[in-house]
C-alpha cells in the first residue's frame, strides 16, 4: 500500500515537471504577450512594466526562478489580475468548481445508478427503454446545448432558477444539471450492463435459492459487483466534469476555475495559466490515484502491489 | 486489504459524498445590491495607475476621484438623444484657473474632499500619486497621459543628460519588491554614465535645511544600478531619474492648491486630469500595506462616493455608499455591484431576468429585436471602426489603389446589413460631434470611379496586384464585415481577397508588428479632442502601425501642439485629416454606437458621446424603492 503511493507520488512529480516544463515554453512561443493592449504602448514604457514582472531576464533565468517558487507552492503575481496573486485565485476559484463538480457528480451518480439498476432489474419493460433512450440522449448532446435548453425552459418559460451567476445555492443546480446529464447517462448505461451480467451469475442465484427478496438480491449482493465498471469510469468522468466545467462556467458565468483557465490563456496570463494547468494535472492525478485505491477496496482481485 | 474495511468502504464512501455536498452547500447567500450592472470583464486592477480598460474606468470612478470629473451635463438631450459631457469642477478641485498662454493650470482643491479613512485629500497627494504613476518601477500603460506635464516624460522614461539634475535611490528600502516607501534618495548633477545606463557619476550635493543645496560644491560619487548586467564598483541603487522636484512641472503650493505647468498647450488637459487614470491615490495606504495589498477590501483607502466592500475575481466588485464623500448627498445608491459577466447572451439572459440594471454588451444578431425597446439607449460614440493597410507592400504602396479601395466598400450596407444598431457609415477618421471640428472627407461609394482609379495606378480589373489579406481578431461581426469587403473588392474591383482571423492576442502581435495586408482595428478617443485620433498616424507614432508616413502630416500635428488660438488649431488638424483622408493609409468603416440597456426603474442615466455614465448620479424610481 505504501510503497503504492510512493511509487504513484514519484510519478507525480515527474509527470507535474514535464508538464510544467512543456508549458512554460509553449506559452512563450505563442505570439502575444499578457501586456499587449489595443493601444500599443511606448517601448519605453513597455520595457518598464516587463521589468517589475522580470520578464526581461533571459528566458531560463525566469524558468529556473519561476521553478524555485512553485516548488515553494508559491505561483507568484497574475499577470493580468494585478491586485492578486495566482494562489488567491485559486483559492477563490476552486470551491466554485469544486462544489459544481460535486454537486455534478452526485446528480449523475444518483440519477444513473438508479435508473442503470431499475433498467437492469426490470429488462426490457418500458422503463427500461424510457431510462435507456434518455441515457442516449443525455450523452450525444453537448453540455453547453443542454444548458441553452434548460435556460430556456428552466429560467424564462418556468421561472425556477436564476439565469446565471454565483452566491446563492439556486444558482448552481442548473449547471450542476448540465454539468452532470451526460455522466449520468453513461453511468445509467454501465450500471445495466454491469447489473445484467452479475444478476445471471451463480452466486446470485444462490443467493435466491437462500429465499432473499429481490430487494435484498439486488441491494446487498449484485450492487456490488455491478458497480465495478461504475467505479472504474469514475476517473475518466472526473477528469470530464473537471474539463466539462471550462464551458458551462462561462455560459453560467460562474468565477470557477475554468473560467480562469480560458481567460489566462486567452490573455497570456503566464503565471495564472501556469498554475492553472499545474492545479489540472495534480487534480486528475489524485483523482485517478483514488479511483484505482477504491477499485482495489471493492473488488478483492485487484492487486495495488501489481499495479504499482 | 482487511475484510471489516472492505465491508464499510460503501458507506465511508457515501459518508464522504454527503460531507462535500454539505460543503458545497455551506457557500452563504448573498443578499442582491440595490443596482447591479454587467462591467463585462474582469477589471485587471483598482489601481488608477495601472489600470487601462472602460470596465477598469467604471469601478475606479466609483472608488476613487480626481481633480475634475466629466459629468454629463444638466441640461435636456440633443436630437440624437445625447447630453454633452465636460470636465466639471464636481470633483476635488473646487476651481481651476489657467494662465494666459494656456501653460500653467492651479486647481484649488475644495475644504469638504476627504478619504474614507478620514484623511484630508491634499494637493500634496495628487503630486505624490502622479509622481508614483510616473515613476518608471510602477509600469503605468497610461503614464504617457502625464506626458503633457512639463518634464514629466523625461522622468517616466528615465532619459537622462549629462548636467542634468538627478535623484538617487539607494538599495536600503524596507521592503526591496515595494517602490514605496522609498529608501534613501540622493540629489545631485550627473557627471557621466555608461552606454546602457546602468553605471553612474554624480556630484551629489548637500542637504540644508532639508533642501537640496544645489549651488553648493558636492562631492563625487559612483552608483550602480542593482539591475545592471555589467555592474560597477559604484554604491548599489535602484534607480537614477531626473530630480522629480526641480525637472517636472508639478509644484504644491499649499495643502490646497496645485500648480501644473505643462510642456505645450494642451487644451484637453482638463479632459485629462478628469480621466481616471490620474485619480489620486491615499499614500499612507499604498505605504502602509504594498502593492498590491493596499488594493484589498480593508485595505484600500480612497475618496470616491463609493467604498470597495468586497471583490470576487471573475464574479463582481461589491461597492457601498461612501458616508465621507463630500458630495455623499446626491449618491442614493448604497450598494451597487459591478459584475463580470463576459458571455454576451449571459449578459442579456440576466438583464432579461431581472438579475442585472444595467447591462453595456448584447448579442449582436437581436439588435433589431431589442433596438425596438424603450431600455434599448444607444448614441453616437467617440469611437471609429476602420481598417489599416499596411502601405509598405506591393500594390498597397499606391495611394490610386488605397483610394480605390475605399470607394470600392458599400459602407451603408455593413451598418444596416451586418452592425443594425444604426451606426454612422463614416468617411473621416474623426467621429462627428467634437464642437468646432470639421472633418475632412474620403471618397464615397463609388465603384465606377474606384475602377477608373485602379486604372489609372495601372491595374485595370485588379491586375498585378497580388492577393489582399484581411487580418481581423475572432468574432463574428468582425468576420461578417470582412466578408462583405471581400466581397465588394471582388465584385467592383476584381481584386482576390482572402480572411484570416486571429485570436484576440496574436492578433495584437501581429499588428504591432505590421506584419499584415489590411487590418480590421477600432479605436476609442482618449479625450473629446480630434487630437486623440489624428496624433496616432505621425510617422512612426506607436500606434500609428501602417508604415505610413508624411512629413507635411507630422508638421501640422506638432503645429497644432503649439498653436495658442482655438479656431487655427481646429484648422490646422482638419488639414492633417485631409492629407490622412487622401492618401488613405486607412480606411474609415463606420462610427460605434454605444450600447446600454437599462432598466426602466432607474433614472439619471444619459446616453452621451464617451459612454460615461457615473455610477453615483444614478438613481431608483421612488415608486421602485
Amino acid at each position: 500500500m505504501l510503497r503504492f503511493f510512493l511509487k504513484r507520488l514519484g510519478w507525480m512529480i515527474l509527470t507535474v515537471w514535464i508538464v510544467y516544463t512543456v508549458s512554460f515554453f509553449l506559452m512563450r512561443a505563442v505570439p502575444g504577450g499578457p501586456f499587449a493592449s489595443e493601444k500599443k504602448i511606448d517601448d519605453a514604457i513597455k520595457r518598464n512594466i516587463e521589468a517589475r514582472y522580470k520578464m526581461d531576464r533571459p528566458l531560463y533565468e525566469q524558468y529556473f526562478s519561476h521553478l524555485w517558487s512553485t516548488v515553494q507552492f508559491d505561483f507568484g503575481p497574475s499577470f493580468r489580475l494585478e491586485d492578486y496573486t495566482v494562489n488567491e485565485v485559486i483559492a477563490q476559484g476552486f470551491p466554485v468548481s469544486a462544489s459544481l463538480g460535486i454537486f455534478a457528480m452526485v446528480f449523475a451518480l444518483t440519477l444513473g445508478m438508479t435508473a442503470g439498476v431499475v433498467s437492469a432489474v426490470r429488462r426490457n419493460s418500458p422503463y427500461d427503454v424510457s431510462f435507456m433512450m434518455l441515457a442516449t440522449i443525455g450523452i450525444a448532446v453537448p453540455n453547453f446545448v443542454l444548458a441553452s435548453v434548460a435556460v430556456v425552459i428552466f429560467v424564462f418559460m418556468w421561472p425556477l432558477f436564476p439565469a446565471a451567476g454565483w452566491g446563492q445555492l439556486n444558482q448552481i443546480i442548473l449547471p450542476a444539471l448540465c454539468l452532470g446529464a451526460p455522466f449520468a447517462g453513461y453511468i445509467a448505461r454501465l450500471t445495466r450492463t454491469g447489473m445484467l451480467e452479475v444478476l445471471t451469475s451463480d452466486y446470485i442465484r444462490t443467493a435466491y435459492a437462500k429465499g432473499l427478496s429481490t430487494r435484498q438480491v439486488v441491494m446487498r449482493h449484485a450492487m456490488r459487483g455491478g458497480m465495478l465498471p461504475v467505479v472504474s469510469y469514475l476517473g475518466p468522468a472526473t477528469a470530464g466534469i473537471l474539463t466539462g466545467s471550462l464551458v458551462l462556467e462561462r455560459i453560467f458565468a460562474l468565477p470557477g476555475m475554468g473560467s480562469h483557465f480560458i481567460e489566462a490563456a486567452l490573455t497570456r496570463d503566464y503565471t495564472l495559466c501556469m498554475g492553472m494547468v499545474l492545479i489540472y494535472t495534480v487534480l486528475l492525478f489524485v483523482m485517478n490515484t483514488l479511483v484505482d485505491l477504491s477499485y482495489s477496496i471493492i473488488d478483492p482481485r485487484v492487486d495495488l502491489e501489481d499495479q504499482a | 486489504m482487511p475484510h471489516g474495511f472492505r465491508k464499510v468502504f460503501p458507506y465511508i464512501a457515501l459518508l464522504v459524498l454527503v460531507a462535500a455536498m454539505v460543503w458545497a452547500v455551506s457557500f452563504g447567500t448573498l443578499p442582491r445590491a440595490d443596482f447591479a450592472f454587467n462591467n463585462g470583464d474582469e477589471i485587471k486592477t483598482v489601481d488608477p495607475a495601472k489600470a487601462t480598460g472602460s470596465p477598469e474606468g467604471r469601478v475606479i470612478n466609483g472608488l476613487f476621484e480626481g481633480l475634475l470629473r466629466q459629468t454629463p451635463l444638466d441640461q435636456e438631450s440633443d436630437e440624437n438623444g445625447q447630453v454633452p459631457l465636460q470636465p466639471e469642477t464636481n470633483g476635488v478641485a473646487e476651481r481651476y484657473t489657467v494662465s494666459d498662454d494656456g501653460l500653467v493650470y492651479t486647481f484649488h482643491i475644495r475644504e469638504a474632499a476627504v478619504w474614507s479613512n478620514g484623511d484630508k485629500v491634499t494637493a500634496d497627494d495628487f503630486a505624490w500619486s502622479w509622481r508614483r504613476m510616473l515613476h518608471p518601477e510602477t509600469g503605468s500603460q497610461y503614464a504617457y497621459q502625464l506626458h503633457y506635464v512639463s518634464g514629466a516624460m523625461q522622468y517616466n522614461l528615465g532619459t537622462l543628460q549629462v548636467g542634468d539634475q538627478v535623484e538617487v535611490e539607494l538599495d536600503d528600502r524596507r521592503d526591496p519588491q515595494q517602490l514605496f516607501p522609498r529608501g534613501t534618495v540622493l540629489k545631485g548633477l550627473l557627471v557621466s554614465r555608461d552606454e546602457d545606463n546602468e553605471n553612474f557619476t554624480i556630484d551629489i550635493k548637500p542637504l540644508r535645511d532639508g533642501k537640496v543645496d544645489w549651488q553648493a560644491a558636492g562631492s563625487e560619487q559612483s552608483f550602480t544600478k542593482l539591475t545592471a548586467k555589467q555592474p560597477g564598483s559604484g554604491t548599489k541603487c535602484h534607480h537614477v531619474l531626473a530630480d522629480f522636484g526641480s525637472t517636472v512641472g508639478i509644484t504644491v503650493e499649499d495643502a490646497a492648491t496645485l500648480v501644473v505647468r505643462l510642456e505645450n498647450r494642451t487644451p484637453y488637459f482638463p479632459d485629462l486630469v478628469a480621466f481616471y487614470p490620474l485619480y489620486p491615490v491615499n499614500r499612507r495606504c499604498v505605504e502602509e500595506h504594498g502593492t498590491p495589498n493596499w488594493t484589498k477590501p480593508g485595505n484600500i483607502v480612497g475618496n470616491g462616493p463609493f467604498v470597495l466592500q468586497f471583490r470576487r475575481i471573475r464574479d463582481r466588485v461589491r461597492m457601498v455608499k461612501n458616508p465621507k464623500y463630500w458630495n455623499a448627498d446626491i449618491v442614493q445608491l448604497d450598494v451597487v455591484d459591478a459584475m463580470a459577466v463576459k458571455s454576451q447572451t449571459t449578459s442579456l439572459n440576466m438583464y432579461m431576468n431581472g438579475q442585472l440594471d444595467w447591462t453595456t454588451t448584447v448579442p449582436n444578431p437581436i439588435i433589431p429585436e431589442l433596438r425596438k425597446r424603450d431600455d434599448f439607449i444607444t448614441a453616437p460614440m467617440l469611437t471609429t471602426y476602420f481598417y489599416r493597410i499596411n502601405v509598405e507592400l506591393p500594390g498597397l504602396d499606391k495611394v490610386l489603389v488605397r483610394r480605390a479601395l475605399n470607394m470600392a466598400v458599400d459602407k451603408q450596407e455593413i451598418v444596416e446589413k451586418v452592425t443594425k444598431a444604426g451606426q454612422l457609415p463614416a468617411r473621416s477618421y474623426v467621429p462627428p460631434g467634437l464642437p468646432g471640428f470639421e472633418s475632412a472627407l474620403c471618397g464615397e461609394f463609388n465603384p465606377e470611379k474606384a475602377r477608373k482609379l485602379l486604372v489609372e495606378a495601372g491595374h485595370a480589373g485588379g491586375r498585378g496586384l497580388p492577393k489582399i489579406e484581411i487580418l481581423y481578431n475572432t468574432s463574428e461581426s468582425h468576420r461578417d464585415i470582412a466578408q462583405v469587403i471581400q466581397q465588394h473588392w471582388k465584385k467592383h474591383l476584381g481584386i482576390d481577397v482572402v480572411l484570416r482571423n486571429l485570436e484576440w492576442a496574436t492578433y495584437l502581435d501581429t499588428i504591432h508588428k505590421t506584419d499584415y495586408a489590411v487590418a480590421r482595428a477600432g479605436w476609442i478617443g482618449d479625450y473629446a479632442d480630434a487630437n486623440t485620433f489624428l496624433d496616432m498616424f505621425i510617422t512612426d507614432g506607436t500606434n500609428n502601425q501602417t508604415n505610413w508616413s508624411n512629413k507635411k502630416y507630422d508638421g501640422l500635428i506638432e503645429a497644432a501642439k503649439s498653436e495658442t488660438d482655438v479656431a487655427a488649431r481646429l484648422s490646422l488638424l482638419h488639414q492633417a485629416e485631409r492629407i490622412l483622408m487622401d492618401e488613405q493609409p486607412i480606411i474609415p468603416i463606420y462610427f460605434y454606437r454605444s450600447i446600454n440597456m437599462v432598466h426602466p426603474r432607474i433614472e439619471g442615466f444619459s446616453a452621451n458621446i464617451q459612454d460615461v455614465h457615473p455610477l453615483h448620479l444614478l438613481r431608483i424610481r421612488p415608486a421602485e424603492r
